[in-house]
């Protein structure tokens, strides 16, 4: 089959779980930041410990080669920097990017604004990207993991993941039921 | 009631996970989405001014394929609109609106759904990616990537909260 078919209907169960999880209203998306609603966290925790038990299960069947799987390069400073910026726009904006589509495929006319202007930064950037290509190549760990980091086995690390998640949902799900 | 109106976050992020497992299964490449927003940026300022566009390096990779719109990631977003599109008239949510949190004016509201969009896209450049292609992909790659991107993201959130405690209540 086409890969781009392919892209379309892995983009299609991403939205419709985005949109059906609540994660396609500004509101949600804000809540964990006011704490008053830890949908995104509950979402997204999920997602990533579901994700990551599939990948290291198959990987450790031979069913799938993880040295062939393209890892999100780590540069340090540049992404934590990178992510002090991301949550004052998420805070203002209420959207990310994924879910400006999903917002704006609901109906949210002010998502398509979003949109236009993470079009903006993009192109900021690009203009902006001769003067700090230095800092944005900075503090390069290439393909770091935690495991790898941390020097401990990978269910080491999932199992202490699970036991932190448990621990986040037990109380967030309280925080919620108290109002 | 507000709860009923959407699926349980535990059984939409299993779902995304295993979507993510399977686009890691199938293409080595986890999901994405700002990636696609600077696509569209380039295309579309070599549209308006080809040597502005000749002149940002940055977007010389993205412009040198063959045909730049035959990406994956833009094809993937464009599954994410039908989706999320389908999951609202399935549900009866969907409805023309202008969200506006707080007591904001539509101008202000503009403003700030404009200058949050122009930080989102600037800082998913810095970090090679956003939320869906850092933070969850590389989250569940475990790669220190994605999760010194979220954690960052969520204390800087947090933060700005607290400053902007009208903002969204």
């Amino acid at each position: 089959m086409n890969s781009l078919l392919i892209a379309v209907i892995i983009g299609f169960f991403f939205g419709l779980f985005l949109e059906r999880g609540g994660l396609g209203d500004p509101r949600k998306l804000t809540g964990v930041f006011y704490l008053r609603d830890f949908t995104v966290p509950k979402v997204m925790f999920t997602a990533i410990l579901v994700a990551a038990t599939g990948l290291y299960l198959l990987s450790d069947l031979k069913v799938m080669d993880l040295s062939r799987v393209w890892i999100v390069p780590t540069f340090f400073w540049p992404q934590v920097l990178a992510g002090l910026i991301f949550g004052v726009g998420f805070v203002l904006s209420g959207y990310c990017p994924g879910t400006s589509v999903a917002s704006l495929a609901s109906g949210r006319v002010d998502a398509l604004v979003t949109m236009i202007g993470i079009g903006a930064g993009s192109l900021l950037f690009a203009v902006l990207y001769p003067s700090i290509q230095g800092f944005y190549v900075s503090s390069a760990m290439r393909n770091a993991t935690l495991p790898g980091v941390l020097g401990l086995n990978h269910w080491i690390v999932l199992l202490a993941l699970y036991v932190l998640a448990g621990g986040l949902f037990y109380l967030m799900e309280r925080h919620e039921r108290r109002g | 009631m507000e709860r009923e109106r959407f699926w349980s976050p535990y059984v939409a992020g299993a779902g995304i996970g295993l979507t993510l497992l399977a686009a890691l299964y199938i293409f080595n490449w986890g999901l994405g989405a700002s990636s696609a927003f600077s696509l569209l940026a380039a295309v579309a300022v070599k549209g308006l001014s080809p040597e502005f566009a000749g002149s940002l390096k940055y977007f010389s990779r993205q412009l040198s394929a063959a045909s730049p719109l035959k990406n994956w990631v833009l094809f993937e977003v464009g599954g994410l609109f039908l989706g999320a599109f389908t999951g609202s008239i399935l549900s009866g949510t969907i409805g023309l609106r202008f969200e506006r949190g707080g007591h904001l004016s539509s101008g202000t509201r503009l403003l700030t759904a404009f200058a949050g969009g122009t930080l989102i896209g600037f800082s998913s450049r810095l970090a090679r990616g956003c939320t869906s292609g850092v933070g969850l992909s590389g989250g569940a790659q475990l790669a220190l990537s994605g999760w010194i991107f979220l954690i960052s993201m969520f204390v800087s959130g947090l933060i700005a909260a607290a400053f902007l405690r009208r903002l969204w209540t």
